[in-house]
């Protein structure tokens, strides 16, 4: 209760732009640098998801920067998550990090591999971080119960549905089950002879792998463990012969990519699409047609894997940038602005107190669908946190794709892809002793 | 004697601090176990290139390569011989004609990517509605393992070609008009006058376009970049993109010099081969 109060009024002190001195002397605020200097910070992030995401980034900044006097963010595009991690570590080896970055939460035990990660545990203690944001979000930024990032723009995928085409095939509701999926997306596909008019079923490309934890999940298996990858559970390879008999029938594309499954989806080149809950914003305000959004299917149960990631700061750097960064980082992820972030994007806000706020209470009433994926994310977990989760993401990856290509049977690719990435994940565990 | 040293320095340090001195240490790096971003490196002898032999992935990724640099670099210079030699004559208008053939070259290789992947869209793309237009059947070309590889060299047969063209250009510039009357007038026809005035009085140029191309065609990197990155099924991953995805997206210093030594191999056995093979053949006009 009591941090409640004392989040409001320090929210309101910071509007006012007056509030430098009274905010320092709050407890569980850290003392920016002294007034008179400017620390300047570097914050990479990635676009990750399908929209103007660089232009609402670039906004929150500028208003970060308006409000608050002694720092100075400034905001660098890194490209896709892969690149923002490779810009980051290339920095990192060359001992000159950025202050702040934004990572897919899988990369954790990569940065703390080398060492380059504030733990802000004590700090975010001290605040209202613990009470306020929503458990399962924080966990993905913790290690050994300690706390490396704050959740920034956590997603999950959902199952986006073209209303008009669902009209069109007689369907009356989203798919429930894995069967039901199959049978709707044979009944949306449309063909004219042999030419392909409209898929029933796109997974989003270049992330399918993260929708494969989903199905491994609604399947009832967790595919990774802190230390291997257990692809060749028959769970597992259930999953992916569910993915074979769809691409089989025909009702399934056997690849895509990612921004293009999005454009697809749109201009209804599929009637459903798996995609981040962060491309919601963008897909249902640029199709013409009404989108339905749905939970992903289930078999066993419902299930997904957390994809975005937390605002991570580096561990190599002054106590006055260190202590800057949290201000920003604590700043982008309270309640009003995760709120907002929220309702422009559609990532999911990480803070209890946004969802209550009077306009995402009515927000969520105009636009039921941005629920779903709050609502499903009940039934999800951290994406594939293991070392060399990048080795490990492409070699999932390229396994499902030859099997969808039909060069080799999903049970011997995921063997194989098993086998190859525990053997990385050992040698890249023998350096750290 | 001392005047040259002094002259060659300036390149001499160049050359050292971005190729030597870069190759002696992917030499040694190969050696080691080195991760991006930390600055521990641990002695593993030749363990980086056993890991070769058992990389399912790198004989895929050897073999793209290969296949690419096979088909693309004749590919690209026949059809540049045969658009210099339609586009030396001296009819009107024919500067411009150069011009359109050689624009694609000057074309940043990413913009010309992203072009390409829309031309290539199996949807909407241009190149699909030409198939159906002529009754051929439609393919997925960048999203089809069978289709990608072959996508991206027709891309870069369109991209090199004019560059190639130019530098054939000016060669057949330097043939003396006088052969090609003689022949005229002995009744030779233009395939034989080609294959037998032509080709042997450009061959240094010629010689010299087969260099450049087979450096060029292990330099594919951003194509594949744009384009697919490497996907769908590894079929477009070539080895420079291998070693970029090993080095900076899986930190693996170590496999990626192993493996830049390899490609270092590879480029140097196939411009050997070249070399021993082509290289004896070629005419040099006015030699003793």
């Amino acid at each position: 209760m009591k941090s409640t109060i004392s989040n409001l009024t320090r929210r309101r002190l910071l509007a006012s732009g007056l509030a430098a001195p009274f905010v320092s002397a709050m407890p569980g605020v850290l003392t920016p640098a002294r007034a008179n200097e400017t620390v300047k910070l570097q914050f990479m992030y990635p676009v990750g998801v399908s929209g103007d995401i660089n232009t609402i980034i670039s906004n929150m900044i500028a208003e970060f920067n308006a409000t608050h006097d002694g720092i100075e963010v400034e905001a660098i595009y890194a490209g896709s998550y892969d690149n923002t991690e490779q810009k980051v570590i290339t920095a990192l080896g060359v001992g000159e990090p950025p202050a702040l970055w934004l990572p897919i939460n899988s990369s954790l035990q990569t940065f703390l591999g080398l060492d380059a990660l504030e733990d802000i545990t004590e700090q975010a203690k001290a605040d209202d971080i613990y009470d306020d944001f929503i458990g399962g979000f924080l966990d993905t930024a913790v290690s050994e119960d300690r706390l490396y990032g704050l959740s920034f723009q956590p997603s999950t995928p959902v199952l986006y549905y073209n209303k008009d085409a669902y009209a069109e095939a007689g369907i009356e509701k989203a798919p429930e089950t894995w069967d039901e999926l199959f049978q709707a997306a044979k009944a949306l596909t449309v063909r004219d002879g042999d030419a392909l008019k409209r898929w029933g079923l796109i997974i989003g490309g270049g992330w399918h792998d993260w929708m494969f934890e989903g199905y491994c999940r609604q399947n009832g298996l967790v595919p990774w463990e802190a230390d291997k990858v257990l692809w060749d559970r028959p769970e597992s390879v259930e999953a992916l012969e569910f993915w074979k008999a769809m691409v089989d029938a025909g009702c399934m594309a056997p690849a895509s990519t990612w921004q293009g499954s999005a454009n697809d989806f749109m201009a209804g080149s599929t009637a459903m699409l798996y995609h981040s809950t962060g491309s919601l914003t963008n897909l249902r305000t640029s199709s013409p047609f009404e989108v339905g959004v749905a939970f992903m299917p289930k078999r066993k149960q419902f299930g997904a894997s957390q994809g975005g990631g937390p605002i991570m700061i580096a561990k190599n750097q002054s106590d006055a940038k260190k202590e800057a960064s949290w201000t920003f980082a604590r700043w982008m992820t309270n309640t009003e602005n995760q709120a907002a972030w929220s309702r422009a994007t559609g990532y999911l806000a990480v803070r209890k107190s946004s969802w209550e706020q009077p306009e995402m209470v009515e927000y969520l009433k105009e636009v039921p669908q941005a629920e779903v994926a709050m609502k499903q994310s009940e039934f999800s977990g951290a994406f594939l946190q293991v070392p060399a989760y990048s080795r490990a993401r492409d070699t999932l990856k390229s396994a499902i794709d030859r099997t969808l290509a039909g060069e080799v049977a999903p049970e011997a690719a995921l063997k194989d892809a098993t086998a190859e990435v525990n053997r990385e994940i050992a040698r890249v565990m023998r350096r750290r002793g | 004697m001392w005047l040259a040293y002094a002259l060659l320095l300036p390149s001499l340090i160049f050359l050292a601090a971005f190729t030597y001195w870069p190759i002696l240490r992917s030499i040694w790096f190969s050696l080691h176990d080195v991760l991006l971003g930390d600055p521990d490196i641990y002695w593993l002898g030749a363990e980086n290139y056993l890991r070769l032999l058992e990389d399912r992935l790198f004989w895929k990724v050897l073999g793209n390569t290969a296949f690419y640099t096979m088909i693309t670099i004749p590919l690209s210079i026949v059809v540049a011989l045969l658009l210099a030699v339609a586009l030396d004559s001296k009819l009107r208008g024919m500067a411009i004609y150069r011009s359109a053939f050689f624009y694609p070259v000057m074309i940043p290789s990413v913009a010309a990517g992203m072009v390409w992947v829309f031309l290539y869209a199996p949807g909407y793309g241009p190149i699909n509605e030409a198939l159906t237009a002529v009754g051929l059947p439609r393919l997925d070309w960048l999203y089809d393992s069978t289709w990608a590889l072959p996508a991206i060299m027709i891309m870069a047969v369109w991209k090199y070609s004019g560059y190639f063209m130019l530098i054939l250009l000016a060669a057949l510039k330097l043939v003396p008009s006088d052969l090609y009357e003689a022949a005229r007038l002995d009744g030779v026809s233009g395939w034989q006058r080609l294959l037998h005035i032509t080709i042997p009085l450009v061959s240094p140029t010629l010689y010299f376009v087969i260099i450049i191309g087979t450096l060029h065609s292990y330099q594919i990197f951003d194509y594949v970049y744009v384009m697919t990155q490497g996907g769908p099924a590894d079929s477009t991953n070539v080895l420079t993109f291998y070693i970029y995805q090993n080095g900076f997206q899986y930190q693996d210093i170590g496999y990626a010099s192993a493996l830049a030594n390899v490609l270092l191999v590879f480029v140097l056995g196939l411009i050997g081969l070249v070399a021993m093979t082509l290289g004896r053949k070629v005419h040099y006009l006015g030699e003793r």
